[in-house]
């Protein structure tokens, strides 16, 4: 299988009062496409900041970031924001839904970007929340809904305009155990059914469980890759 | 741009929605007034005549000048015709806590030495000949629901009688007046009614008159008669003042100080206010929406959106705000012109005004929607994704 993601000598820093602070650090590492990632590692180790770089939310300081055949580092700001709304959904820990708005005009709001007519538009989103199971909960503001709901309208509007890669960055840090698994398993359907790249940032090696393969970073390098695929039983 | 987006954004948050409309709606109706005003009384001075000459005392317009003058200024080169113009400052009967202008005047040059005046009912011919008669303006007559025939019972404060009753007119006729600088909130009646009054002990009062309006005749410099009457008191026994219309008119309004001056200050420290009000809501705004437009940027939309929302969402507050502060304005137009009609008559919402006011709504939200929308554009989609937490 071909890598979806190739991560090549990157390196990233930030200032921290002043001093530059090494937080990822000559990395490098495949992905293979329509597989489901989990990336562990204490804090600090750079697993956001990897995430936020293979989504294109910010850039390396040197080497490579290929989603397919796309070089992020190739890109400008306006240009990673045109490639970000056509390959890649986002799910954040806060569910980040915008409140003002229905579940079904969030999960139409990366629609906007396509050129779809309004129609496509409702019913593209439409089929995005029948697939997580909301479609009787669309015109509900983020504020009558549950967390759990609340994050499985974040994975709609993820997978609205149909992306390869999904990236979720704690996706169930704020749920119980419950609705994590049910968020999870949700998940798990897309990369298996819909054969969605999914990498998932977790502290919760449960969470993790549900993943094909957990990439564990520690302090800015690449420690051990997990196979979790021979003795999952998550389904 | 995503304008549901923005429309929700300002619904999700009436109460600070309303109070900032609110405020730019008072700040715009208030410089729409404010600047009415001034351009009120810009009109009157520039409709003011200029072959209408007043000679006042040099001592100030609250001293009378003898009667006397009167037949000296009618040997005065290039006047054609002499009309006194006395105030009567009285109180009407009736409202005694309303006000309007009564002057005491000659009613044969009266007339033809104001053209913008038309009689609209009644008769001049019967005022001029009817000692206690009187000429009234159509909004004044409208106001008191006075019709030709009717006696209006006036207080004197100056000219007071002895017997303590009130003056009595009689309406004889009503005018319409085609120049701003002409209100139709004035009363006039014969000098003659007073002077009589005074002569046969009836009443007490200045025996002079306060003003005399000389008409020029065609073709003649108004500055070479103003010279020419100074110059004739100048030793006596009370000194002149010769001005032209305008200049009366401008001296008049600017006994209160630089009037323009001051409701332009005004109005222009309203707006910084309000700006100050509109740009701290914004700001406030821009923070709290750090979030959502940073999901919004790492959805794909570009920094223009993000400063958009923010800036349309100023603007769309402040632009609802004028349009019904100038909708509110218009609609008062009418009574607020009637309110004022006895000190500012030119009182009008022209185009300019409503545009100064459309405009300044226009600026102040785009100034104030600008800052934070900067801020929200230049922020990076990580950092406004951070401030999450």
């Amino acid at each position: 299988m071909a890598a979806a993601i190739q991560i090549r000598s990157v390196t990233k820093s930030y200032s921290r009062g002043g001093e530059a602070l090494r937080v990822l650090d000559e990395l490098d590492l495949d992905m293979d496409d329509a597989t489901f990632y989990a990336l562990m590692g204490p804090s600090g180790s750079g697993k956001t900041t990897l995430l936020n770089l293979v989504g294109g939310l910010d850039q390396a300081d040197s080497g490579v970031v290929r989603i397919g055949d796309e070089d992020l580092a190739a890109m400008d700001g306006g240009e990673l924001a045109a490639w970000r709304s056509e390959h890649v959904g986002f799910v954040f820990q806060g569910f980040n839904l915008l409140p003002v708005l229905t579940a079904r005009e969030n999960v139409e709001l990366p629609l906007l970007l396509a050129p779809l007519s309004k129609r496509q538009r409702r019913e593209q989103a439409e089929r995005a929340l029948e697939l997580v199971g909301l479609k009787d909960r669309m015109s509900h503001k983020p504020s009558e809904l549950s967390g759990g709901q609340e994050q499985r309208v974040a994975i709609a509007r993820a997978i609205a305009t149909d992306p390869q890669v999904i990236l979720a960055d704690e996706p169930t840090g704020d749920l119980d155990r419950d609705t994590a698994d049910a968020v999870l398993q949700l998940l798990q359907r897309l990369n298996r059914e819909l054969g969605k790249t999914i990498l998932m940032v977790t502290h919760d090696p449960q969470a993790a469980s549900y993943a094909d393969r957990t990439i564990h970073l520690d302090k800015g390098k690449l420690g051990r890759i997990e196979d979790n695929r021979a003795g999952q039983g998550a389904d | 741009m995503p304008w549901k987006l923005l429309l929700r954004n300002v619904l999700g948050h009436k109460v600070r929605s309303l109070l900032t409309i609110g405020a730019v709606f008072v700040a715009v109706f208030l410089v729409c007034i404010l600047q009415a005003l001034t351009s009120g009384l810009t009109r009157t001075l520039d409709a003011s005549a200029a072959n209408r000459l007043l000679v006042q005392s040099a001592v100030s317009l609250f001293v009378d000048l003898p009667l006397s003058y009167q037949q000296k200024l009618s040997g005065v080169e290039g006047v054609d015709a002499i009309c006194k113009w006395q105030w009567f400052g009285g109180r009407y009967e009736q409202d005694k806590g309303g006000f309007f202008a009564q002057f005491g005047i000659d009613p044969e040059p009266f007339l033809p030495s104001y053209p913008e005046m038309s009689i609209v009912e009644g008769s001049y011919e019967v005022f001029a000949r009817t000692r206690t008669g009187c000429v009234v303006g159509k909004q004044l007559a409208e106001k008191y629901d006075w019709q030709v025939g009717d006696r209006v019972p006036i207080n004197g404060t100056i000219f007071t009688r002895i017997d303590g009753r009130p003056w009595e007119f009689e309406v004889n006729a009503i005018y319409e007046s085609s120049s701003p600088a002409f209100d139709e909130q004035q009363m006039f009646f014969q000098f003659a009614y007073i002077e009589e009054s005074l002569e046969q002990g009836g009443a007490t009062g200045p025996d002079g008159c306060g003003l005399y309006m000389l008409k020029l005749a065609d073709g003649v410099d108004p500055i070479s008669v103003q010279r020419s009457v100074d110059e004739m008191f100048t030793n006596g026994p009370q000194r002149v003042q010769t001005t032209t219309e305008a200049e009366f008119n401008r001296q008049f309004i600017s006994m209160l100080g630089d009037v323009p001056q001051l409701l332009r200050l005004i109005g222009g420290a309203v707006m910084f206010a309000i700006f100050f009000a509109v740009l701290n809501t914004m700001l406030l705004t821009g923070r709290e929406r750090t979030r959502d437009l940073g999901v919004m940027k790492a959805l794909g939309f570009g920094n223009g959106v993000a400063a958009g929302l923010l800036i349309g969402e100023s603007l769309l507050l402040c632009v609802t705000g004028a349009g019904l502060a100038v909708g509110v304005a218009m609609g008062l137009e009418g009574a607020i012109a009637k309110g004022t009609a006895a000190f500012i008559p030119g009182f009008a919402l022209d185009q300019d005004t409503l545009l100064l006011g459309g405009g300044i709504a226009v600026v102040v939200g785009l100034v104030s929607g600008a800052l934070p929308g900067l801020r929200a554009a230049r922020m990076t989609t990580t950092r406004a994704l951070q401030e999450i937490a």
